[in-house]
């Protein structure tokens, strides 16, 4: 039996914690996250809240919790939408060839060019910001990504004998696409949608940070951390407590997804 | 005997990667005007070393790729006349079977989902007995459909490959080295095998190797390339027996003749 | 000079190669026959120290009167760099494809026998000819995409004798190769080890260029050397039941053969395939697909006996012949 590597135990232990914390806030929180105690603002870590209360005694444990669900969905939401129309212009652009894939490629690679967050900023100037905004914005920077590792990988199993034996029986190539090259880049896809929720986190962060995406009272750890800023001199926990979840969540993911790509992809791990 | 594959001078050629700037590519000859007929339920072989143009002209013959000159006609038909989706109708009647038994089937595929894809172009429910029926004729047991490709041997593998291949009840096998991974005992039998199938469902067979006596135990006609060029075309006792090129009696002696 | 006594390789119960006697003199040029899972490899293996970890060896190897068991690795890197050396079947696959050949060739040169830059050159150049590379000094700074198959293996051969070995092992040297290009160099291998006096251990499924190498063959089955005796005898008049199976089933390159009907004949076969390391008979491995077993072939392993001068097979109805 092949020993896995620690990057890969690390990183599932953490995305068990963040997973584990969002889906336990869908059915209980210590107390209801929206639930403001003026007179209890600012409180110490305490036996009823463990870890305090924010600037309008709202429960902090229960905040982050809620914040972590809401990041879960925004992340999911993103890479399924992203990773879907990436994954299939990939394929499309493997099957095809020709100038079709160079097209699809090149637009892609304008994609990469593009820097995300301004475009998020973009979308949220033009249409407002909003949580669906952010998700569009954040699939949207997904897809070129999907797509070169999709053709990429796809390349490859096009030369395999099995795609010959297929097209010999008949097959069409969008046949042979569904049937053979698929199934067959579904681990390096998987990888890549792993690391790519790392970045999808992240962004939303960022966006909330800076406004544009969850609006109050849904909670998120981006903006939880940009109110704590002003009052970083009064109460810096505040501030780490979402900080430190961000770090976590993207941690972990950024780790599964390395470690299943050493255990999924033998040339890497033939290098170490 | 009626003819079954007619291959009128045909050739193709490669451009190689542009080395310099002004100069124009190089031209790599890979089939150059080649030439044969083969009949129904007939064997031919084409013997050449890697780079002869054997597998071009193979795959040429399966309309994998177009020739640049000539023509290819199957049972009368020019099959690079066709249009897609009657070429796609058609190569229901020839089949491949390929060299690598570890690559020629999806590794995350049942057996009998590998076996019944050709039957999928035409028909929209596969009926099982045929898969069956094509499993016990390789000397396979119908059960074997559930398992995957790594619970098989090379061999064994080889002969789902050649299931695959039947199942149509197909007029033409192209054979690409289909025997040149495999160790010695298991090659005579999967020779066997073959040789019984063209008995029995008046197969013809287009037989690819390297291997001049492997070609000599299961051709009755012999086609010798060699970069590109057809040396020998004739029967194969008569080629075997007297052969008219230095390269010919150079394979015999590599066959330990 | 290397001699294998009754050695063993086990995988947990199962045997993956069952006492093995071998000798190895200088210049003796001794063919390994056999198919996927006979073994042939793993004794290779054995003789470089490179048994994979996962397996227990029993038996005795001694090198040069010296009893390996008690070797470290550290011996064993020692003895792999100057006194045996290997070369395998893919020769894309055992070179660098960043460096020029020639370093590749130079680089053992400098480290084992610790010669300066050019002197190394030196006696690149004089391998890469000897070795027949045309054109050597040329070739040295070429990188292995550059060369032929052929050309490749040729340079392997050069790295192989680069610090002059006692043995060359050969696997699968030639199966690569193009049946002409596969000719010259196995005639390659043979003029080495007799210009150099160098024990050659040729191992090969390819029954023809077996014979051309070989003086003396070893056959396996099953993790045992069924049969051993001269090349030309053990090939001429097979004693084995699983040789003559090889044999005959091997086709050969004359006319078509017809049968009484005038029908294509079928080539003999050996029935059933090689059962897994595993599932193999306790008495003589060939059990259950032998067209001649007695009784207990299955459960009593078959003594050794000799079929002929200089010859030995190990089966239960030879040595019923032999006593009889």
């Amino acid at each position: 039996m092949k020993r896995l590597p620690v990057n890969l135990l690390i990183g599932a232990a953490l995305v068990m914690l963040v997973i584990g914390a969002a889906a336990l806030s869908l059915i209980w929180t210590p107390h209801d996250y929206t639930d403001m105690n003026i007179r209890g603002k600012f409180g110490p870590p305490s036996e009823t809240h463990w870890l305090g209360t924010d600037q309008l005694g709202r429960d902090v444990v229960s905040q982050l919790m809620a914040a972590a669900r809401n990041s879960m969905a925004v992340a999911l939401a993103a890479v399924l939408i992203g990773g879907s129309i990436g994954t299939a212009l990939g394929l499309l652009a493997s099957a095809i060839g020709g100038w079709v894939e160079d097209l699809v490629m090149r637009i892609a690679d304008i994609g990469f060019a593009f820097p995300a967050l301004l475009f998020a900023i973009m979308l949220a100037a033009v249409f407002g910001p909003s949580l669906t905004n952010a998700i569009l914005a954040i699939s949207f920077i997904n897809i070129p990504v999907f797509a070169r590792v999709a053709r990429a990988s796809a390349n490859q199993i096009w030369t395999r004998e099995y795609v010959t034996a297929a097209q010999a029986a008949g097959l069409t190539r969008a046949a042979i696409s569904r049937d053979h090259i698929l199934p067959n880049i579904a681990a390096p896809i998987i990888v890549q949608a792993t690391i790519e929720f790392a970045v999808a986190i992240l962004a939303e962060a960022a966006l909330s940070y800076l406004g544009l995406g969850a609006q109050p009272p849904a909670p998120s750890w981006g903006r939880m951390l940009s109110e704590a800023q002003t009052l970083m001199y009064l109460a810096p926990q505040l501030a780490i407590y979402p900080g430190l979840c961000i770090v976590t969540a993207v941690l972990g993911f950024g780790l599964l997804g390395d470690g299943l790509r050493d255990v999924t992809d033998p040339r890497l791990v033939r290098e170490r | 005997m009626t003819t079954l594959v007619e291959v009128k001078s045909v050739s193709r050629h490669y451009r190689m990667p542009r080395e310099h700037l002004l100069r124009a590519p190089e031209v790599l000859t890979a089939v150059n005007s080649a030439s044969f007929t083969l009949n129904r339920g007939e064997t031919l072989g084409i013997v050449g070393e890697s780079g002869s143009g054997k597998s071009t002209l193979a795959r040429m013959v399966m309309a994998f790729e177009a020739p640049d000159s000539g023509e290819i006609r199957f049972d009368g038909t020019d099959i690079h006349a066709l249009g897609a989706s009657d070429l796609r109708r058609m190569r229901q009647r020839f089949q491949m079977i390929f060299q690598d038994p570890f690559g020629s089937l999806d590794p995350r595929r049942k057996i009998g989902w590998s076996i019944a894809e050709p039957l999928r172009v035409t028909h929209a429910e596969t009926p099982a007995h045929k898969t069956a029926e094509a499993l016990e004729q390789v000397g396979l047991r119908a059960a074997d459909a559930d398992k995957y490709p790594h619970e098989f041997s090379g061999g064994q593998r080889q002969r789902i490959a050649i299931a695959r291949a039947i199942v149509t009840r197909p007029d033409l096998i192209v054979a690409d080295e289909a025997v040149s991974a495999l160790d010695v005992s298991v090659q005579a039998q999967i020779l066997n095998l073959l040789m019984d199938l063209q008995d029995e469902l008046g197969l013809a067979m287009l037989f690819i190797s390297h291997d001049l006596a492997v070609v000599a135990s299961i051709c009755d006609q012999l086609l010798v390339m060699q970069h590109g060029k057809t040396l020998e075309y004739g029967a194969a006792t008569q080629i075997l027996n007297a052969p008219a090129h230095d390269y010919t009696k150079s394979l015999l002696t590599a066959a330990g003749a | 000079m290397f001699d294998l006594t009754n050695l063993s390789v086990h995988f947990g119960p199962a045997t993956a190669l069952r006492e093995a006697s071998l000798t190895i003199r200088p210049g003796d040029r001794l063919g390994i026959v056999g198919e996927s899972g006979s073994g042939k490899s793993m004794l290779a293996l054995c003789l470089m120290g490179m048994a994979p970890e996962a397996a227990t060896l029993s038996g005795t190897l001694t090198i040069d009167g010296r009893d390996m068991a008690e070797a470290t690795e550290r011996d064993w890197q020692a003895l792999r760099a100057r006194r045996v050396a290997m070369i395998f079947q893919e020769p894309m696959a055992a070179l660098n494809p960043l460096s020029r050949v020639g370093d590749t060739v130079m680089d053992p040169l400098r480290l084992h026998l610790g010669l300066s830059k050019q002197a190394a050159r030196a006696r690149a150049l004089d391998l890469f000819a000897e070795v027949g590379i045309p054109d050597p000094a040329a070739r040295l700074r070429q990188f292995p995409h550059e060369l032929s198959g052929g050309q490749r293996q040729r340079v392997l051969i050069a790295l192989a004798l680069a610090c002059d070995p006692d043995l060359l092992i050969a696997d699968e040297p030639t199966t690569a190769l193009d049946a002409n290009v596969a000719l010259r160099i196995t005639d390659l291998l043979v003029r080495l080890s007799a210009e150099r006096n160098m024990a050659l251990l040729f191992i090969s499924h390819d029954l023809a260029a077996v014979a051309r190498a070989t003086s003396d063959i070893a056959v396996m089955y099953g993790g045992d050397i069924v049969e051993r005796g001269p090349t030309r005898a053990v090939l001429d008049s097979p004693a084995h039941p699983y040789t003559r199976g090889l044999l005959g089933a091997r086709p050969s390159a004359t006319s078509l053969p017809r049968d009484a009907n005038g029908k294509r004949a079928r080539l003999p076969t050996i029935p059933g395939t090689v059962p897994g390391m595993a599932e193999l008979p306790k008495g003589c491995r060939f059990a259950g697909r032998c067209p001649v077993e007695l009784p207990h072939c299955a459960s009593e392993r078959p003594a050794l006996t000799k079929p002929g001068p200089d010859r030995s097979a190990i089966c239960h109805v030879l040595s019923q012949e032999v006593s009889a």
